[in-house]
C-alpha cells in the first residue's frame, strides 16, 4: 500500500463512483474529496444514495464503478484496475481506519459502556486491557459519561448509547468519522447533547463526512455540504450558499418540505 | 435387597456408558452444529445449500434407521468392519448436528445485523465478530432448546443399545435376563433416567440465570 | 470380499416394507389420536384446576418427557404384564405406549395454546349465552388449533418417526421390514436406502399436510 502523507492531499477522495441494487441504480457517479480536518455534510431525500455512498467510504458495501481512496489506498478493491476485491483481512484492516457511527447505535449489549469501546482497542489495536481501558475511560469522560463506564447499554439513555458510539469510533483513531443519521432515532430532547459531542469533535480538526437531517447543525459546523439526489451530487458548496439561499429547483423544493415537515412535527 | 445388591453394579456401569454416548454426542454436536449453523447464516450459497439439505434430511429420518445404517450398512460400503460403540456415536451425532444446527442458526439470525456491522466498522475479522460479538449474544438463544436437545440425547443414547452397546438401557436387559424381575429393573431403570435428564435441566437453568444480564 | 448392490430381495419382499410404512403411520395416527385426547383433557383440567391439580399434570408430563421411548415400550410389553398377570399383543402394547407418551408432548403443547387464548374472547362467549361446551367447542379449541398448529406438526412427525423402535417387540411396522432384510437375506445397504427414503417422504407429507392447514387457518384470519 502507498500512503500519500502530504497534508494538503484529500483524505477521502471519491471519483465516479456508481452502484446498483439489482436494477435499481443508487449511486451514478459522485466525485467528492475530503481533504483533513474538514467537516463534509451530505443532505438529500432519503433514497437519494447518501447513507449508500457514506458505507461504502467503509467498504459496508462494495462500489460497481469508479475508485474511493481513503489516504491514497482504494478501500474496496485490490486496485482500482483490476477490480480485484479485497479479502476479508485487508477490509477488517480498511475499516479499522475508518469509524462509522450508525443511527441505530448498533452497540454491542453483552458488553459494558466501556469494553464497548476496548473491544476494538484490545481486539484489532493490539493494546492490553489496562491501556485499553485507559484510552476507553478518556473518550468516554470526553463525550461526558464518566459515571457510566460499566453501565450496560439497556441501561443507558438513547443519547448516552449514541455518544458511546461516537467514542467507540474515535478511540479508533479513525482517518474519517462517518456519521450515518446518528440523530434520527433519538427522540427530540436527546439531539442536543449528542450533536454537542460532534461539535466538540469538529472543533478538534477530526475529518468528518457527516449525513443528516438536522439543517441547522449542517449550517454551523460544515466547512462544505454536498446536496445529492437519484445517486448523484447536484450541489456542493459552502454551508451558507447552498442553505441560505438555495439556486437549485430541487435543492429548494428538498429544504422547503424538510421545514414543512418539521413544523408539523413540532405542532403534533 | 438381594436383588438390589446383585443388580446395582451392572446399573452404575451401564449409567457410566449412558454419560460416555451422551456427553460425546453431545460435544461433538455442539462443535459440529455451531459450525454448520454460522456457515449456514454467513457462508457461501454451495456450502447453505449443502447444509440445509443435511438438515431437512435428517428432519425426516428416525435415529434408529441412522444408527442400522451407520452400523450394517458402512462396513458393508468400506467392506471393513465398524466397532459398535464408534458406529452408534457417529450416527448419534450426525442425527444430532442436524438439530443443532438449526438451532444455532436460529439464534445467530435472531441477532440484528446492525450487531455485524457494528463488528466491522471497528475492523474486526469474520471470527472475532462471531467470537466476541455475535456468539455471546447469540448464546441466550441457543441455550433453552439446546438443553431440551440435550435430554433427547440422552434419551436417544438408549437407543444404543440395540447395537450391543451395554448401556443402562442394556444393562437393565441384562439383569432382567438373569433374575427375571422385569417390574422393578424397569422402574429403577426409568427413575435413573428421569434423574440424569432432570438434573441437566435442573443445571442449565442456572447456567441461563447468568446469561440474562443480556438485554436488547 | 466386495459387496454386490443387489435390490432384488428388496422388491421381492416389497410387500413387507409397503405394509410396514402403512402400520408405522397408523400407529403414529391412533396413538397422537389418544395422545391428544388425554393431552386435550389433561391441558383443560391444568388451566382452569387448583394448584396440586397442576403440579400432578407437570410432575407426569416432567417424568414422561424425560424417559427413553425404548425403555418405556419394554416397560410395558414386559413389565406390566408380569405383575397384572395378562397379556397383550405387541401392536396394542405399543399403542398404549406411544399414547401416554405423546399425551406428555401435547399437553404441554395444548397449555401454552389455551393459555393464548385472550380472555375477552372468552367472556364474549359468554356474552352471546353460550354454553361452557359451546364455548370449548366454538372458541377455545379453533383458536387454540391456530396457535399450536406449527407445534404440533413438528410434534406428529416426529413421533411418527418414533414408530420406527416398535420392532424391538416385533411390530412389522418399517423398521422391522428393513431388520427382517437384513437378518434374513443380508441386503443391508438395500434395505435401508429404500427404508430410509420411505421415512422421508412420509415425515414430508406430513409437514406439507401440516403447511396446508396452517395456511387454511391463517386465511380465515
Amino acid at each position: 500500500m502507498t500512503a500519500a502523507t502530504a497534508s494538503n492531499d484529500p483524505v477521502v477522495r471519491i471519483r465516479g463512483v456508481g452502484k446498483s441494487f439489482g436494477s435499481n441504480r443508487v449511486l451514478n457517479g459522485v466525485d467528492l474529496d475530503i481533504t483533513r480536518g474538514e467537516v463534509v455534510t451530505i443532505i438529500g431525500p432519503s433514497g437519494s444514495g447518501k447513507t449508500t455512498l457514506l458505507r461504502c467510504v467503509n467498504a459496508l458495501e462494495t462500489y460497481d464503478e469508479g475508485s474511493i481512496t481513503l489516504d491514497g489506498v482504494e478501500v474496496c478493491y485490490r486496485d482500482a484496475n483490476s477490480r480485484r476485491h479485497r479479502k476479508e483481512r485487508e477490509l477488517s484492516a480498511i475499516r479499522a481506519e475508518t469509524g462509522m457511527v450508525f443511527q441505530m447505535f448498533f452497540l454491542f449489549p453483552h458488553l459494558t459502556a466501556a469494553e464497548n469501546v476496548m473491544l476494538g482497542l484490545r481486539k484489532v489495536r493490539g493494546k492490553d486491557k489496562a491501556e485499553a481501558r485507559a484510552i476507553a475511560e478518556r473518550w468516554l469522560t470526553r463525550v461526558g459519561l464518566a459515571d457510566k463506564f460499566d453501565s450496560y447499554p439497556a441501561q443507558l439513555s438513547g443519547g448516552q448509547q449514541q455518544r458511546v458510539g461516537i467514542a467507540r469510533a474515535v478511540a479508533m483513531e479513525p482517518k474519517v468519522l462517518l456519521l450515518d443519521e446518528i440523530t434520527s432515532a433519538l427522540d427530540p430532547e436527546l439531539v442536543g447533547e449528542v450533536l454537542a459531542v460532534v461539535r466538540q469533535l469538529a472543533d478538534d480538526g477530526m475529518t468528518m463526512i457527516v449525513v443528516t437531517h438536522e439543517m441547522a447543525f449542517a449550517r454551523e459546523v460544515s466547512d462544505l455540504v454536498v446536496f445529492m439526489d437519484g445517486g448523484r451530487i447536484i450541489v456542493e458548496g459552502r454551508p451558507d450558499e447552498v442553505l441560505q439561499n438555495p439556486s437549485h429547483e430541487r435543492l429548494k423544493t428538498f429544504l422547503s418540505r424538510l421545514d414543512s415537515t418539521r413544523t408539523r412535527e413540532r405542532a403534533s | 435387597m438381594e436383588l438390589a445388591l446383585y443388580s446395582l453394579p451392572f446399573l452404575w456401569q451401564g449409567t457410566l456408558i449412558t454419560l460416555a454416548v451422551a456427553a460425546l454426542v453431545a460435544v461433538f454436536s455442539l462443535v459440529l452444529g455451531v459450525l454448520l449453523g454460522t456457515l449456514a447464516c454467513f457462508g457461501l450459497s454451495p456450502f447453505r445449500w449443502t447444509i440445509r439439505i443435511y438438515c431437512d434430511l435428517i428432519r425426516g429420518i428416525p435415529a434408529v434407521v441412522l444408527i442400522f445404517m451407520v452400523y450394517y450398512g458402512l462396513p458393508v460400503l468400506l467392506s471393513f468392519p465398524i466397532n459398535n460403540f464408534l458406529a452408534a456415536v457417529v450416527a448419534l451425532t450426525v442425527f444430532t448436528t442436524g438439530q443443532v444446527t438449526e438451532i444455532a442458526r436460529g439464534a445467530i439470525q435472531s441477532i440484528h445485523f446492525g450487531q455485524a456491522e457494528a463488528g466491522k466498522a471497528i475492523g474486526l475479522g469474520f471470527w472475532s465478530r462471531m467470537i466476541y460479538v455475535i456468539f455471546p449474544q447469540a448464546v441466550r438463544r441457543f441455550l433453552p432448546p439446546w438443553v431440551n436437545n440435550l435430554t433427547d440425547v440422552v434419551k436417544g443414547s438408549a437407543l444404543v443399545s440395540l447395537v450391543g452397546i451395554v448401556d443402562l438401557m442394556l444393562a437393565i436387559q441384562q439383569v432382567i435376563g438373569r433374575v427375571y424381575e422385569p417390574m422393578p429393573l424397569y422402574i429403577v431403570g426409568s427413575i435413573l433416567y428421569f434423574l440424569i435428564n432432570y438434573g441437566l435441566s435442573s443445571a442449565s437453568q442456572r447456567l441461563e440465570g447468568h446469561f440474562a444480564y443480556i438485554r436488547e | 470380499m466386495t459387496y454386490h448392490i443387489n435390490y432384488n430381495f428388496v422388491w421381492q419382499y416389497f410387500d413387507k416394507f409397503y405394509w410396514g410404512l402403512l402400520l408405522s403411520i397408523e400407529l403414529a395416527v391412533i396413538s397422537i389420536l389418544i395422545g391428544s385426547i388425554i393431552g386435550f383433557g389433561l391441558a383443560l383440567i391444568y388451566v382452569d384446576g387448583p394448584r396440586w391439580i397442576r403440579r400432578l399434570i407437570a410432575a407426569y408430563v416432567e417424568f414422561f418427557r424425560n424417559q427413553p421411548l425404548l425403555l418405556l415400550v419394554y416397560l410395558v410389553f414386559y413389565g406390566v404384564p408380569s405383575v397384572g398377570g395378562f397379556k397383550y399383543s405387541p401392536t396394542v402394547s405399543f399403542i398404549i405406549t406411544l399414547s401416554v407418551y405423546s399425551s406428555a408432548y401435547l399437553v404441554e403443547i395444548f397449555r401454552s395454546g389455551l393459555d393464548a387464548v385472550p380472555r375477552g374472547l372468552l367472556d364474549a362467549g359468554k356474552a352471546i349465552g353460550l354454553s361452557p361446551w359451546q364455548r370449548l367447542l366454538h372458541v377455545r379449541l379453533p383458536t387454540m388449533l391456530r396457535v399450536t398448529l406449527p407445534a404440533l406438526g413438528n410434534q406428529f412427525v416426529s413421533l411418527f418417526k418414533d414408530t420406527s423402535i416398535a420392532f424391538v417387540i416385533a411390530v412389522p411396522e418399517l423398521t422391522y421390514a428393513a431388520k427382517w432384510i437384513t437378518t434374513n437375506k443380508f441386503r443391508i445397504f438395500e434395505a435401508y436406502s429404500v427404508a430410509a427414503p420411505m421415512y422421508l417422504v412420509a415425515c414430508y407429507a406430513m409437514f406439507a399436510i401440516f403447511a396446508l392447514l396452517e395456511r387454511r387457518f391463517a386465511a380465515r384470519r
